[in-house]
Order: structure tokens, then sequence, then C-alpha cells
């Protein structure tokens, strides 16, 4: 159990003026599993490798459990990095590869043995140790990463893009897999990828990087409610922006006057919602409704996308389809805010 | 990693790099002052007179230098020609092709890269003797075509394994010729290759000894052959400048084609035997 | 045109050029170890010229320090070339300048590598030079023979010298394609930095160090100019000896020659297949 502190965490390549990574600071609690989240490019990788110890931050520290382990060599920090591609030693059997880390600690074979065979059955592999890596399909793989990893009983846990290269069923499996591991064994674990939706089915926390820069960290629901600006719901697919003007509670806009939650700020802002929130039709009490024009009509199959006209704001609606069935495109339509899913970015 | 930016990382990096450099010219340096010596005798360090005569004998009519390294060049480049031709296609059919036995001909066709030397060329002067092709020119172009071919093959089926033919195909379709296909489609396509493996070829060729000695039989002098001799003959003077005459191309080789060079394309296999 | 048929035009020029010359001139060279020229009247091959090179104690010498040769001088560069790719790899002050001696010592001739070592190693040669301005010899002869030596430093200098950059240029491309995650991966799982190069680094260049290795040790075993230009007289590399028998007045010792040349092609033999079997399972990674 360990937690895992980045102060100011800066990198800046030699060769290069602009920072990978600007003076990020994070704090990650002992046991808990987070997601570095960002654009390709944007400085995750480059964070992970600091945390291992691979690279040198150019200012900043990295700290466990309040100690700083800058000084400390990659193979004596307790932090082990599973990479994307799961970088399997292909001149080595599987039972090799997992025993890896433990013969490198001189441990004798009798007990490595042992212990590669108990890892074995937890990644569900129990019959793979003689093979060899370039037999195993990419999942496969992947767990004998994973069981590489875990057997030295690392303090930190470090997986780069850990569901990207799976096939959409093998996903689940996999994500349910490392959160079992990741639970059971208390494991401090960072995870980096740039597929929101692999963030936020697998973190407790996310931390969103956007050009080397920490915009938000967060539960991973915040994203999608409570987004900090308009660039971070962007990111996690937020469609609907409208600009007006906060006054004691209320947004005048295009949209007319929307009656917000508790706790925004007057002044200029971008009102958002995501499309799925709004709802169809008048709201009981009359307020926060608006008539659109529906100017287009996408059915999906388990839901239908509605592309509704109000004044020269475009907004995007997703619907149950059996509630929009009798609307056609060129129609008026009503579209209800409901108040609680409502959020104002700054402008 | 980690560590390598630290000062006593990089301070270690730059001397042994310094002491690599050093050994890796050190030889061609008294080969260069020789040749603007006159005279330089134990215990000099350096030359007590400099003088250009070596290099002025080097480019008289007289002392036949200039007719040995034309002969070299014609050799090499007619070597290197024949090999391109050869090699082009025995390289389309192992870089392009899976077939039966393909790895067995692999090893027939790169088997001299391996075993030359002294092990084959007594028996293939045997051969030319018996085919009147000894003390020729024509029979040294012909046995320096053992090493050049493997190389150009081996360059060859390296470019044709990363060449698609579904643009024959697609020129094909639109009317093409197989012809016009070769000349406007593949050919282009596998330019840069030939021009590589061509001019690696020109080196192979252009580097050979033992075979030149004896195919030849004294009669036909190229520029190594001189060079041994002027080098037993004590004159280290005109051995100098025959010696860096005799690197020249390869240098103008190195600039033109320095990327080649990095031992990923395949290319460098061949340079065992130069 | 079927694709067989292709196949057989495509290879047909080369191969027939390299089966006539190349494996013609193998088997005349075996034909004529064993006495066997029907040409000349000859039809009763023996071993007679085999009886002779195994019973001559100069052959033997002469294998040994050929051997010595090709091993030292390929063991000696392989472990160079190791330490000057992992140098390349890094970024350094006259990286760049290394990178284009390696290069272009791989386009300089071994004969005129061998004459720079000359005039360097000689007993009159700059290094003996150095030592008399330091006063370290009175006179030439004090200078410990390099060249012409029986040890066959000399030689082995200039294989070295030349071979360095080429096991090293095909050692760095394998280390450039092989990249630094798998030392990292390595790191991160508790190996030192000496453990991950011994465990994961090593062996995977390995395949590609063994095939240079491998081309490397047949060229210095069966080349001649090295050893002819820079060898002692006696015991003499076995290219020179079998050189000198197959140019002999007398004209029964070529046969001895040619049954020298087969025994060097013997053991390339053996390399190639060594060559094969594991340049295949550096294609199979």
């Amino acid at each position: 159990m360990t937690h895992v502190s980045l102060q100011e965490l800066t990198k800046v390549y030699p060769g290069s003026v602009e920072p990978s990574l600007d003076q990020l600071s994070l704090e990650i609690a002992s046991g808990e599993l987070t997601a570095l989240l960002g654009p390709s490019g944007c400085g995750k990788t480059t964070t992970m490798k600091m945390i291992a110890g691979l690279l040198a931050p150019t200012s900043g520290d990295v700290t466990f459990d309040g100690r700083s382990v800058l000084k400390d060599k990659p193979e004596d920090r307790g932090v082990v990095m599973v990479f994307q591609n799961y970088l399997l030693f292909p001149y080595m059997t599987v039972a090799a590869n997992i025993g890896f880390g433990l013969k490198m600690r001189k441990i004798n074979q009798t007990e490595i043995d042992q212990r590669v065979s108990e890892m074995l059955d937890l990644v569900k592999l129990p019959d793979l140790g003689s093979r060899r890596p370039s037999e195993l399909s990419g999942g496969q793989q992947q767990r004998v990463a994973l069981a590489r990893a875990l057997i030295v009983q690392p303090n930190v846990l470090l997986l780069d893009e850990p569901l990207s290269n799976l096939d959409a069923h093998l996903r689940f499996e996999m994500r349910d897999l490392i959160r079992n591991l990741q639970q059971d064994m208390g494991i401090t674990t960072i995870f980096v990828t740039h597929d929101q939706e692999e963030a936020v089915v697998l973190a407790d926390k996310i931390a969103l990087i956007l050009d080397g820069r920490l915009k938000q960290y967060d539960v991973s629901s915040a994203f999608y409610s409570r987004p900090i600006d308009k660039a971070t719901a962007l990111f996690f697919g937020g469609q609907n922006f409208i600009e007006g003007q906060v006054e004691t509670g209320v947004f005048n806009s295009v949209l007319g006057k929307m009656q917000l939650p508790a706790g925004c700020n007057n002044g200029a802002g971008i009102l958002t919602i995501r499309p799925e929130n709004i709802r169809i039709g008048q709201s009981p009490d009359g307020l926060n409704t608006v008539t659109a024009s529906l100017s287009d009509k996408i059915y999906m199959g388990t839901q239908t996308r509605l592309l509704c006209q109000v004044g020269d704001s475009l907004l995007e609606v997703i619907a149950n389809p059996n509630d929009v069935q009798e609307y056609e495109v060129g129609q008026n339509i009503s579209l209800h805010f409901p108040r609680n899913a409502l959020w104002v970015l700054p402008s | 990693m980690d560590r390598s930016g630290t000062l006593l990382g990089s301070g270690f990096r730059f001397l042994t790099g310094a002491l690599l450099i050093t050994w890796l010219v050190l030889p061609l340096i008294p080969l260069a002052i020789w040749s603007f010596a006159k005279g330089w005798f134990y215990p000099s360090l350096l030359p007590k007179v400099w003088s250009l005569r070596a290099w002025e004998y080097a480019f008289s009519d007289t002392s036949g230098v200039l007719d040995s390294l034309w002969l070299t060049v014609g050799i090499s480049l007619a070597a290197t020609v024949l090999s391109i031709l050869v090699g082009v296609p025995a390289g389309r059919a192992l870089g392009m092709y899976q077939f039966k036995g393909k790895s067995f001909i692999e090893m027939l066709i790169l088997a001299p890269m391996i075993v030359l030397g002294i092990a084959v060329v007594l028996g293939i002067h045997s051969i030319f003797i018996s085919m009147g092709l000894t003390n020729s020119v024509s029979g040294v172009i012909l046995v320096h075509l053992i090493p050049t071919i493997p190389y150009m093959v081996l360059v060859m089926a390296g470019i044709f394994a990363n060449y698609d033919p579904a643009f024959e195909l697609q020129a094909r379709s639109l009317g093409a010729s197989p012809m016009k296909t070769f000349w406007y489609v593949t050919l282009p396509a596998i330019m840069p290759g030939i021009i590589v493996g061509g001019l690696f070829a020109f080196l192979v060729s252009w580097s050979q000894y033992i075979l030149t000695l004896l195919i030849g039989g004294g009669r036909v002098v190229t520029l190594p052959l001189l060079l041994f001799n002027f080098a037993t003959s004590g004159r280290n003077d005109i051995t100098g400048a025959i010696g860096m005459i005799y690197i020249l191309p390869g240098v103008i080789i190195l600039i033109l084609t320095a990327k080649h060079l990095s031992g990923r394309s395949g290319a460098v296999g061949g340079f065992g035997q130069i | 045109m079927s694709d067989r048929l292709k196949i057989t035009l495509l290879l047909f020029p080369a191969l027939s050029i390299i089966i006539v010359l190349f494996f013609g001139g193998l088997l005349v060279g075996l034909m004529r170890s064993f006495n066997y020229m029907p040409v000349i009247g000859l039809t009763e091959p023996d071993l007679s010229a085999y009886i002779a090179v195994f019973t001559d104690k100069e052959f033997y010498l002469s294998f040994l320090l050929t051997f010595h040769i090709a091993f030292t001088s390929t063991v000696i560069s392989c472990i160079l070339a190791v330490g000057a790719a992992l140098l390349l790899r890094r970024r350094f002050i006259g990286r760049a300048i290394v990178n284009f001696l390696f290069q272009l010592n791989l386009t300089v001739p071994h004969l005129v590598g061998a004459i720079g070592i000359l005039y360097l190693f000689s007993q009159s040669g700059s290094f003996a030079r150095l030592a008399a301005q330091w006063e370290m010899i009175a006179s030439p002869s004090d200078f410990p023979a390099l060249v012409f030596d029986p040890y066959a430093i000399g030689i082995i200098l200039q294989y070295v010298w030349k071979e360095v950059p080429f096991i090293g240029v095909i050692v760095l491309a394998n280390m450039q394609s092989i990249g630094e995650d798998y030392e990292s991966v390595s790191r991160t799982l508790g190996a030192s930095r000496w453990q991950s190069f011994r465990h994961v680094l090593l062996p995977l260049i390995f395949p590609g160090m063994l095939s240079a290795s491998v081309m490397v040790f047949a060229f210095t075993f069966g080349a001649y100019e090295i050893p002819a230009l820079l060898g002692a007289n006696f015991p003499a590399a076995l290219p020179v000896l079998a050189y000198r028998k197959y140019t002999d007045v007398d004209l029964a010792a070529r046969p001895e020659a040619m049954a020298m040349a087969i025994v060097i092609a013997l053991l390339s033999a053996v390399l190639i297949y060594l060559y094969v079997r594991f340049s295949r399972r550096k294609a199979g990674r």
C-alpha cells in the first residue's frame, strides 16, 4: 500500500523548448486505481516513466508515502511497468517470463517455480507455462505480462493502455481481471490511456492531461456532469455548448432563461448539457423548456440521435427511439433541460 | 535510461568515443603521411622533407598506376553491371515468392559470402584453366561475379520482400504492356535498391585480391595487386599514394549512401568481404 | 506463365553462375585433392594428398595458427563491437564522427588496413619511433615484434580494426530495432543495469551478433592477403601455405594445396550451417 504523490513534475526533453509535461501535481491514494487520460503525445507515458525511474524529471518530485524516490534506481522502487505491447521476452518460456523478476532477486528456483504456477492460476492460464510468448494470443500475452508484473508484489503498478490492444469482448474480461487482482492485492495502480471509455470503465479516479498540463482530477462521473472547461467536456464527448450570461442562478441565451443548479457564478459562461440528458417534451412546471426545429434524425439502433436548431445554435439530443417515433424532420419539438443536468463552463 | 544523462556517464562515453575515433583513423594516418614524405627514416616521428614525388610518380604515364586504376574501375564496373543483371531477377524470385526448396536455393546463392577465400579459389582456378579463361580480363570479371552476385541477390531480395506486386497488376489493368510495366512501374520502385546494391557490389569487386591474383595470373594487375607489390617492395611513399587512391571510391560511395549503411538494410552483410 | 516456371527463369542466371563457378570450383578442388584428374589420365582416386597433409607438422602448426587468428580476432572484435554499439546507442559528443568512421571503415579494403598496421606496428613503424622518442627503446629491434610475429598479433590487430565496425554496425542496428523498452521492463521488474544487459539485451542481440561473427570467422580463416602481408614466414597461415603449395614449381604439391583448401571449405560448411540456423531463428522472432 503506497501513497504516490507527484509534485510539480516537469519534463523538458533535451533539444525541445516546450515541456512534455508541465508542473503536474497529483495525489494518488494508497490502493487506488487511477487513470492518466489524454490524447497521444500529452505526456502520459513520460509521467509513467518518471514514476518508474526510467526517466529523470527536469524538475519536481515523486514521493512514495512522503519519501522522495527520485534517487532510487528503477529496480529499487518497487514500481512495475506493463507496456502496451506487453514486451514478453521472446526467447523465454511463459514461465520464465513470469519468474523473471524473482530470478533477478536471486530467489531459489523451487520457490520461483511454485510462485509462477500460483500466478498462472491467478491469471487463468494454468497450462501455458512451457509455451513461448509467440504462441499466445494477444489477450494471453497481456495476462502473462500482468502476472510477470504482479509476482514481484510491487508497491505501484503502472499499466500502459491496458485494454486498447484487445477485442471488445476481451476488454471487459481483462477489466474485471485487472480490477479484481488490483483490489485483492491492494496495489496502487496507475494506467495511461487515450481512450476515455477505457478510463471510465477501469479507473476509480481520472486525471485528464491536455497539452502537458493537468486539466481535471476527479471521479469518472464528474467529467460528464461537472467538466472543468470546454476542452474537458469536448474530450468526454460533450456536444452542446451555448454561450450566454449567468444572472443569479439563471442562464440567459438564445435558449431563453434557464434555471441553473446552485453554485453557478454570475457573468459570461457556456451552458452545457449531455445529449442523453435532454428530455423530449415540456417540463412539468414549464420552466427550462425550449421549442426547437428538428433538422435531422438518425436512428442508431438502441438510441436515436436528433439534431435540433434553436436560433443559430444546433443542439444534439440522444433519445429513446420509442419516444421520438412521431417526430419528423422539419417539425417543431419541445426540449426540456433538467435543472440538475445543466452545467456552466467558463467562457 | 535514467542515469544516462549524468556527467560521469557522458564523460565516460566521450572518453571511450575519443579512443574509438583514434583507433579507427590510426592505421590510415601513416599511409597518408608516407604519400607526402621523402625519405622518412627511423626514428623521425614526422618526415624531414615533404614532397609530392610519390603522387607525381603515381600520376605519371610511365608508372602504370593510372592504367591499373582504369583497369580496376573497368573490371569492377563490368562485374557490377553483370551482377545487377543477374541479381535483380534472382532477388525478385527470392524476395517475392514462397516456393519449395527456397531456403536451399538461398543457401546455394549465399554460400560464397561465407566460404570464399582460399577454400574455393584454387578449384576455380582449375576450372578457369580448362575453360581457357585464366590470364584474361574477362576471366577476372567473371570470377568477381562469385562474390558480387550473392551480395546483389541479398540486397534485391530485401527490396522485393517489401515490394507490392499489385502495382504491376494495376499498371497492366490500365493497359501497360509487360515491358512498359517493368520500365515505368517496377524499375522506379526498385531503383534505390539497385543503386545501393550496385555501389556496394562495385566495392566488393574493387577489393578482391586473391581471385584477381590467381585468375589474372599476374597479367591483370588491378590496383590492390599493385598496392601489394609496392607494399612488399618497401616503396612506402608510393604505397601511401596508391593506398589513398585505392580507398577513394569507398569514401565517395559512403558519402553517397551513408544512410543505407546503417546495418538495418541488410546491405552491410556483404562488407564482410571487403 | 506458371509461377514455377517464372521462378526458375528468374533464378537461372544467378544460380548457374554460382553453381558452375563456385560449386564447380569446389568439386574440382575436391577431385584434385584425391588425385583424380581424368583429363590427364589420373583415374584412380587416392588419399595420398591428405596423407601428406595430415602427416606434415607444418600443416598442424598452420592450422592452429589460422584458428588462433580467426578465433581471437572474432572474439575480440565481437566484444569490442558490442561495447561500441552500446556506446553509439547513447548521445555523446563525437557520436556522429564515430558513426561516420565506422561506416568509412567498412569501405576501406582489408589490404589498406593491413598496410596501415604494418606502418604503425613494425619495428621501424610509428609506435617504435614514438617509443624511441620517449627513450623506451634504444634500437628498432628492442621494439616488440608485433608484425611478422609468431602470435600473429599484427594480423589480429588488422582484423579487429576492420571487423569491429562490421559487427558493430550490425549489432547497433539490431539494438535500435529492439529499442530500450525491453530493458525498461526488466529494470522495473527488479533487474540491475548489468542484469538487464545480461539477461535481456544480450539474448535479444545474440542471433545477429552470432551471424555477423560467423561471417567474420569464415573470412579471417580463408583470407590470403592479410596474413601474406603481415604474417611470419613459418608457420604461415593456412591460406598462405595452400597458395604456396599451389604455386610451387613442383606440380605434385598441387593436390596437397587442394586438400588444405578442402579442409578450410569443410570448416566453412559447418559455419554456414550455424549461420543459417541462427539467422533463421532471428527471422522467426
